[in-house]
């Protein structure tokens, strides 16, 4: 018994399917896939280059091979490449190419949307990039700690086109993770409850919550420092009353979830490599799965432990450090997993294994130096060390990365049709562990040894020149291995041996169509009574279970976005509305204050238009649920009406304002005012904009027979914006002015 | 005084927790139709935490001592005592509950609404003070932590399985509001923010701010600072532990239509 899916109307097919045009038009989410993953090993040649140029300026203490500045350059350039344009978007290429197949869908839930979202990428990459031909690069790490990025110490526009590029990267992530959320609660195929998702996919749909809650902490941050770069403001300046550390605490709160979002997808990967590679189902399912929320959960409360060395108190510190051991609990327990699901199993150790197997050992090195940081004392100690470098290249490294090469070794013939060559993969597989290990392990040494990071050079101190010197001899066997790597791919996409639809014998849905998959991915997608459909099929005897639909609660795909849309946009107005009050709560004397520059009341009465917007366009939705057209244009005229009513209201403000000399940068109420209800101003705009087009297609009569189903997303959109303004006027209006 | 007198002299005798402590007893004995069960040690561990929070010292030195007193206090009446009596219950209950619950899982933002304005609004600075010097509000503040942390966690904990949401939408519920007070938490934690001032100077009635002060090592600004992290980092974890215990519930409810899983070789 199979079930034929139904065409769906979304599935927009080019009228031509090759050529290069092809690609640049494609809306196809297995492309798009390979467009991640091709471009984001453009971005890795580059950024090992960086890497390599680093490793040969530290061979040698004393070393001018390469100039402070050009050092601090490329090393900030080597961090945000390898997070920003390697790791995540190769994550999101694999997640983009295979959560539809592996969960029988033709396509993304937004085929458009996720085309945007890719060419965001690029656009990224290059704004990051064309930097260096206005008078420098970056050079304030990937972390841009203030005040060293602000414009009294990093005059140059580097760090603006930093900015720049990571909001745009951040825009097209949270895109993605919209997009990936709609359409594993949507798409799913008859039968594949969410609890029997594979892993893979499960880890993706978390990270994608992780995506749309952490980004938008980090672009109102951005947003901020652009702010001051720009503008002249100061909320990152202590000279003018502003706070270094609170750009610290905006950065690690997007940066330790930042941490999960590249490393949840890689488990989910070893999750499904494992078990296929030692003939077993994974052991503890439910326990992987749990752990990995708890794991989300967690990664918002533990940011602190980055500052461990700014003073934050010993109070904190202690809180700090009991939260980040818990986190490694569950981690652990992933661990365990993965261990039980080899144990008796009989293990064939292809290369995707091997790198599986590899990332066991080398990401548990990764985590045990983690959970030492965890502890104050000894954070004290080795911060700022080479100590560090070492950890976090091997979770990212030896952890994520590792798990992305056994993924390309696993679904590479899914791809492309052919088989990765499996005697250059070892070759890969050998030169990799050898050159990451003597690349990084001695770095644990050097830390201790007290060798801080971020410096272009060293003197000449025992053992820090031999030590160094294997770094980078390791980094070279790196540099080797992944042209081997590269050679792997070109060369097996034209020469490797055919793989069939299954070459692995794997369960999952991806390896149930033909390799590559065809434009639509299915023809029939197999029943599913279980998280093992191939297996499934395969044992017909133990599969007695009838096909039931699933149980889950149905969702509309444009409400999910529209909700978690709103969410991530909430994120962005806390961390707005948390720095006003901030700030707000001990203004140095002499400035404009809202208590002197406010007028509530007339602000009030603009409130209550905006407010009484709502009522009209929840009027304008049940006047056309029932059909009565007429109504709804006129309720939806009204709402339209009183948000430029609103709007005219702000702009008078403003104005009153600027007309008293107060602007953006006069202190820092003006500069958390403007941005705030700046921003808010922004949101209206943009919402009066979208009913509009509703009001331009209502008049056309496009919802006379149609669901309403746009109208109600525009509204729930229009709501989110009243309700922030509720809170804005109260925080600004009410709060602040008494 | 010494810290050993603060542990025996400041018990407070609050006719209102006495009277709830009673009242609810008796109710609930006769819900159980006076038998004893395991979950009675769910209730008596509720009425336990119940008394550390308004009549232990704990209560005393929130009177107007400690901002991390109150906010102790604060956390077990809206985050530990209600989700135990409610765990305490069993399926039987009073059918006017019914229409409630069903308004409940219908707008979840609701008693959502009411579980994390309970932390918001209270530490407003003027209704804050206010509940640390005026007795009635603070009684006022305790009845109306207990209601809305009922309110809150009823979609969550409700004796029925029909009256709680679905697992994903518990986890989704719980994880944001985690993320609320852990907002909240921050802002006190972190920020110049005088959340209440009255904890900033106390009026010394039973002389022990010398050892609040010198031997707790407890000044103004570090008690705010452990206010503020036990408002984050306890709380959050309350509700990590309810979104594990949703995720179980997940994988419970499905177990018995997941056909060959089970740990099977191939």
């Amino acid at each position: 018994m199979s079930v034929a899916l139904s065409p769906l109307e979304h599935r927009p097919v080019n009228a031509e399917e090759s050529g290069l045009f092809s690609w640049v038009g494609t809306v196809d989410h297995k492309r798009i896939g390979i467009l991640y993953l091709l471009t984001a090993l453009f971005f890795f040649a580059i950024g090992g280059t960086e890497a390599m140029i680093l490793r040969l300026q530290l061979a040698r203490p004393n070393s001018a091979l390469i100039s402070a500045e050009a050092y601090n350059q490329i090393f900030t350039m080597h961090g945000t490449t390898m997070i920003f344009l390697v790791v995540m978007p190769t994550l999101v290429g694999f997640g983009n190419y295979f959560v539809p197949l592996m969960i029988g869908a033709r396509d993304m839930a937004f085929p458009r949307m996720n085309a945007m979202s890719f060419w965001l990428f690029p656009l990224g990459g290059f704004l990051l990039h064309f930097s260096a031909l206005t008078g420098g690069a970056p050079s304030a790490g990937w972390f841009s700690y203030a005040p060293l990025s602000e414009t009294p110490f990093s005059s140059t526009q580097g760090t603006d086109y930093w900015i720049l590029a990571i909001l745009v990267l951040g825009i097209g992530s949270v895109s993605t993770a919209i997009n990936l959320i709609a359409t594993i609660l949507t798409l799913r195929a008859p039968g594949l409850l969410i609890t029997r998702l594979p892993l893979f996919v499960w880890m993706t749909f978390v990270t994608s919550f992780l995506i749309i809650l952490a980004i938008p902490v980090l672009n109102a941050a951005l947003v901020m420092l652009l702010i001051d770069r720009q503008l002249d403001a100061h909320f990152f300046l202590a000279s003018e009353g502003g706070n270094v550390l609170l750009w610290q605490h905006f950065f690690w709160t997007f940066g330790h979830p930042e941490v999960y979002i590249m490393a949840l997808p890689a488990f989910g990967m070893i999750s499904e490599i494992i078990p296929v590679f030692s003939r077993k189902a994974i052991f503890g399912y439910e326990l992987v799965a749990a752990s990995t929320v708890a794991i989300a959960v967690l990664s918002f409360g533990v940011w602190a432990h980055h500052m461990f060395a700014v003073g934050l108190g010993h109070t904190a510190d202690m809180f700090f450090t009991a939260s980040s051991m818990l986190i490694a609990v569950p981690t652990g327990i992933k661990i365990f997993n993965w261990i039980a699901t080899m144990w008796g199993g009989s293990i064939r150790f292809t290369t995707a294994m091997l790198f599986a197997t590899a990332f066991l050992v080398e990401f548990v090195i990764g985590g045990l130096s983690g959970i030492t940081f965890a502890v104050a004392p000894i954070d004290w100690q080795v911060t700022d060390s080479y100590y560090v470098v070492a950890h976090f290249h091997y979770v990212l490294f030896g952890g994520t990365a590792f798990a992305l090469m056994a993924a390309t070794y696993y679904w590479f013939p899914k791809m492309s049709g052919r088989l990765l060559s499996e005697r250059l993969g070892k070759v890969h597989f050998w030169m990799m562990v050898v050159g990451f290990n003597a690349t990084f392990f001695v770095q644990h040494f050097l830390g201790i040894l007290g060798m801080p990071r971020r410096v272009f050079t060293y003197p000449d101190l025992p053992y820090w020149g031999t030590l160094n010197m294997i770094s980078t001899v390791g980094a070279g066997i790196m540099g080797l291995a992944s042209l081997v790597f590269v050679a792997n791919i070109f060369l097996s996409i034209k020469r490797g041996a055919l793989a069939g639809d299954n070459p692995w014998e794997a369960w999952t849905l991806e390896w149930a169509t033909t390799s590559p998959p065809p434009h639509d991915n299915f023809t029939e997608v197999p029943p599913i009574y279980g998280r093992r459909p191939l297996w499934d099929l395969d044992h017909p005897s133990d599969s007695t279970h009838a096909l039931e639909p699933p149980k889950d609660m149905s969702f509309d795909k444009s409400m999910v976005a529209v909700w978690t849309f709103v969410a991530s946009e909430t994120g962005f107005f806390v961390i707005l509305i948390i720095a006003f009050i901030f700030f707000n709560a001990s203004l140095p004397a002499g400035g404009p204050t809202a208590a002197g520059s406010l007028d509530m009341k007339r602000t009030g009465l603009f409130t209550a238009c905006l407010v009484s917007s709502s009522l009209t366009l929840y009027f304008s939705e049940k006047a056309l649920e029932k059909r009565r057209h007429v109504a709804a244009v006129s309720w939806l005229v009204a709402t339209i009406v009183l948000g430029v009513v609103f709007m005219l209201g702000q702009a008078n403000e403003y104005r009153g304002l600027f007309e008293r000399g107060i602007v953006v940068n006069s202190n820092l109420f003006a500069t958390t005012f403007f941005t705030l209800t700046g921003f808010h101003g922004l949101h209206v705009t943009l919402g009066l904009i979208a009913l509009g087009v509703v009001l331009a297609r209502t008049l056309a009569g496009d919802f006379k027979n149609k669901s309403t189903s746009l109208l109600r997303s525009v509204g729930l959109y229009w709501h989110f914006v009243d309700v922030v303004w509720l809170v804005v006027f109260y925080v600004v209006y009410v709060r602040a002015s008494r | 005084m010494t810290t050993l007198g603060i542990f025996s002299g400041l018990w407070k005798i609050d006719p209102l927790a006495i009277a709830l402590a009673i009242i609810s007893t008796f109710l609930y004995a006769r819900s159980q139709a006076n038998r004893m069960t395991p979950r009675t040690a769910l209730f008596a561990t509720a009425l336990l935490f119940g008394a550390i929070a308004m009549v232990s010292p704990v209560a005393g030195l929130a009177d107007g001592y400690l901002f991390s007193a109150h906010m102790l206090q604060h956390l077990l009446l809206l985050l530990v005592v209600p989700p135990l009596a409610l765990m305490s219950l069993n399926e039987a209950r009073p059918t006017r509950a019914r229409s409630a619950s069903e308004f409940a899982l219908r707008h979840p933002a609701i008693p959502w609404g009411l579980g994390v304005s309970a932390m918001w609004l209270w530490h407003e600075q003027t209704l804050c003070n206010a509940a640390a010097q005026n007795g009635l509000v603070h009684g006022l503040q305790e009845i109306s932590l207990l209601v809305m942390g009922t309110a809150f966690w009823w979609p969550v904990l409700a004796p029925r399985a029909i009256d709680r949401l679905a697992p994903l939408a518990t986890i989704l519920y719980l994880f944001t509001a985690c993320i609320a007070c852990t907002m909240l938490g921050v802002i006190i934690t972190f920020s110049p923010v005088e959340v209440c001032s009255i904890f900033a100077h106390p009026v010394d009635r039973f002389g022990v701010m010398p050892v609040l002060r010198n031997d707790w090592g407890l000044s103004a600004a570090r008690d705010q600072q452990l206010g503020g992290l036990l408002m984050w980092v306890p709380s959050c974890a309350v509700y990590g532990v309810a979104i594990l215990g949703a995720v179980r519930r997940l994988y419970r409810e499905d177990r018995h239509e997941l056909g060959s899983n089970g740990g099977a070789l191939s």
